[in-house]
């Protein structure tokens, strides 16, 4: 039986429509809340996802990435407060078109913008995914030790403006990781005697704590000026003559959107604004730009809803995350014991056809899931902030407990959390933190695992030729960081002085 | 920049107690060449180049010309950022005692007061609203116990 028929079969035969359609719901009700990001999102779902099946639990997360970059304009565009980081380039035309009574129509051309978006973008990570995974059947310990080692690097140099800060934040998460049973010799590392800890700590906490309850701590008490509550709005889709007009601009958000969804660290937000730069580039009509533009919806929405799936090629190759959505989607393959590279391929097709068959189910599904629970969305948006902020809590505070039963993780998420708000304000950034939580045991026990296969001898590095390639480029990639630091403040001091 | 500098101490304090813990942990028969300390060392000394190298470098840099904050998003002062975690840190032992759904109200009033709402008859209808929906959805829809209290 081919692939093809394989994904027909598992749409009447297991529960990925709705996985995916629960996914899809749950991602714009997150999306649509403001202050609640796509990780966030993803990351208050990630507790539920533990007691389900892998396959379900994967289509879950990656729909739920998809809901969440529709979801996100929905607030973009009617309140002038973007749901989430990557729908922020939306309200430059989206809340201008509905200052023209036009909300119902940017809702539309959003909507069809993420089908697009959305489909292009599944289309190049089925195409892309497997073959590139395939070379990481010619991976060694030494070769995984590299891999770690340059996805670490890349993640810390540009994820932040500070190549410092990424480090030491990609550290923290590594020093987190060392914490309970040493994979080698069975010893216990920093459990202080307490039996909760022996089996380390989970990242899902890690990044329930630093994506969620961060978000809850910096956001207390800060008032939100709501630009106008609505009362009702129905999606008004584009037609036919709207589709041609807008085509061009969604090109360039596919465009845009595969690059940067295979660049780690870049993500939606960077994604949506450079189209949104482009599409007014090779538009004909720029001046319309930023005054109620049809383009200027579609080319954000279509970019960053194209980085939701390309976004997962380097994540399901190589198992490394470029950025937090995905490395949030990662926790939750490695919660189900799912490792990714070319073994999920083979020794688990069911889930990742899954996750092709429920990212196409989610994509199709979003025009009519998005237009019916609308008025959901519009009634979450109005609701007062502290009502949300207290469900939010309560929603953290049951997930996280639900996956062992344990008050002890509640305290370890809001420790992550408290982490957090201190890594933010002193500018370090959660990515590089999150990746170290997930990536330390791989670095670490790959590494001493080639020192064992070659009886301590170091020289076995400079023996493959992949791993030389990874650490030689982590290396240039560092000096490459620091020395583009040093030139950006070098100009500045110099402007300073002139 | 005294932001850096106080970034950089606190990133040397977590270098210093994490060594410290380091040299609790036990040799085993078992050790590699590396062995379980390896790791934790390295990442030690890691940590505490990287926050020299912050420290210093807040130190040399000429203080930044303040920048206008009009484009970053409002964010609360710390003490007031500790109290909804303390919040948080408070269900434990209140749930411990009263059980999710009593506990779950508490917090639901407790951050809707610390939001400043003013305390209204609908507030707290929506907080037992509230905890009413995630208990149904946990415990009956989903089947996953909540913590049970001492008295309910």
């Amino acid at each position: 039986m081919n692939q093809f028929q394989q994904a027909l079969l598992m749409l009447v035969t297991t529960p990925v429509v709705p996985a995916a359609i629960g996914g899809l719901i749950w991602g714009i009700l997150g999306g649509a809340t403001p202050g609640i990001s796509a990780s966030i999102t993803m990351a208050l779902l990630l507790p539920f996802t533990y007691t389900l099946e892998p396959m379900p639990a994967i289509v879950m997360l990656a729909t739920c990435y998809i809901g969440a970059e529709y979801g996100g304009s929905i607030p973009a565009i009617l309140i002038r407060t973007p749901g989430t980081n990557a729908s922020a380039a939306v309200i430059l035309d989206g809340y201008e078109m509905n200052r023209q009574g036009r909300a119902g129509e940017a809702l539309g051309i959003s909507l069809w913008s993420g089908v697009v978006g959305g489909l292009f973008g599944l289309t190049m990570l089925i195409m892309l995914t497997e073959p590139l995974s395939r070379l990481a059947l010619l991976f060694k310990p030494t070769t995984y030790f590299g891999l770690g080692i340059l996805g670490l690097s890349v993640i810390a140099s540009l994820s932040s403006k500070s190549l410092l800060k990424g480090l030491a934040a990609a550290t923290l998460g590594m020093m987190v990781a060392t914490i309970g049973t040493d994979p080698v010799s069975g010893v216990s590392r920093f459990t202080f005697g307490s039996p909760d800890l022996l089996e380390g700590i989970a990242p899902l906490f890690i990044m329930v704590g630093l994506y969620a309850v961060t978000e809850l701590m910096t956001r207390t008490g800060v008032v939100t000026t709501i630009a106008k509550p609505f009362a009702s709005i129905r999606v008004r889709l584009p037609r036919f003559s709207m589709m041609k007009k807008i085509a061009r601009s969604q090109a360039v958000g596919c465009a845009i959107g595969t690059v940067e969804g295979l660049m780690p660290g870049a993500g939606g937000t960077v994604a949506s604004f450079i189209a949104y730069n482009e599409a007014k580039r090779w538009s004909k009509h720029p001046e319309k730009f930023g005054h109620g533009s049809e383009e200027g919806v579609a080319a954000p929405e279509t970019a960053n809803n194209t980085v939701a799936s390309t976004a997962l090629i380097p994540l399901l190759s190589f198992g490394i995350p470029g950025s937090n959505s995905a490395a949030v989607l990662l926790g939750g393959l490695l919660i189900h014991g799912l490792l990714p590279g070319p073994r999920l391929f083979e020794q688990n097709t069911d889930v990742v056809t899954g996750l092709y068959v429920g990212s196409f189910v989610a994509d199709i599904s979003q025009v009519l899931v998005g237009s019916l629970i609308l008025p959901v969305c519009v009634w979450l948006v109005n609701r007062p902030k502290p009502y949300r902020t207290g469900f939010i809590f309560a929603l953290i505070l049951s997930g996280v407990y639900t996956v062992h039963m344990s008050m002890f993780d509640i305290g370890i998420v809001l420790t992550a959390g408290t982490l957090g708000y201190f890594m933010k304000y002193f500018g370090l950034p959660f990515l590089p933190a999150v990746l170290g939580v997930v990536l330390g045991g791989l670095v670490e026990s790959n590494y001493r695992r080639s020192l064992v296969l070659s009886g301590g001898d170091p020289r076995i590095f400079l023996e493959d030729p992949i791993a030389i390639l990874f650490l030689g480029l982590a290396v240039l990639i560092l000096v490459g960081s620091l020395f583009n630091e040093w030139r950006v403040a070098a100009k500045a001091r110099k402007a300073g002085v002139a | 920049m005294r932001k850096d500098l106080v970034a950089s101490m606190g990133l040397l304090v977590i270098a210093a107690v994490y060594y410290a813990a380091t040299l609790t942990i036990q040799q085993s028969t078992l050790e590699d060449e590396i062995g379980p300390t390896g790791l934790p060392i390295v990442l030690a000394a890691l940590l505490a180049i990287i926050a020299v190298v912050i420290g210093a470098r807040a130190f040399m840099t000429a203080p930044a010309v303040p920048v206008s904050d009009s484009d970053k998003d409002p964010e609360a002062p710390w003490p007031r950022a500790v109290g909804i975690l303390l919040i948080g840190w408070l269900y434990l032992p209140v749930a411990s005692i009263v059980g999710y759904p009593l506990a779950l109200v508490t917090m639901l009033v407790a951050v809707a007061l610390y939001e400043g709402m003013k305390p209204s008859v609908r507030m707290f209808v929506v907080a037992i609203g509230g905890a009413a929906f995630f208990w149904l959805l946990f415990e009956v829809v989903l089947g996953v116990r909540q913590p049970e209290g001492i008295l309910f």
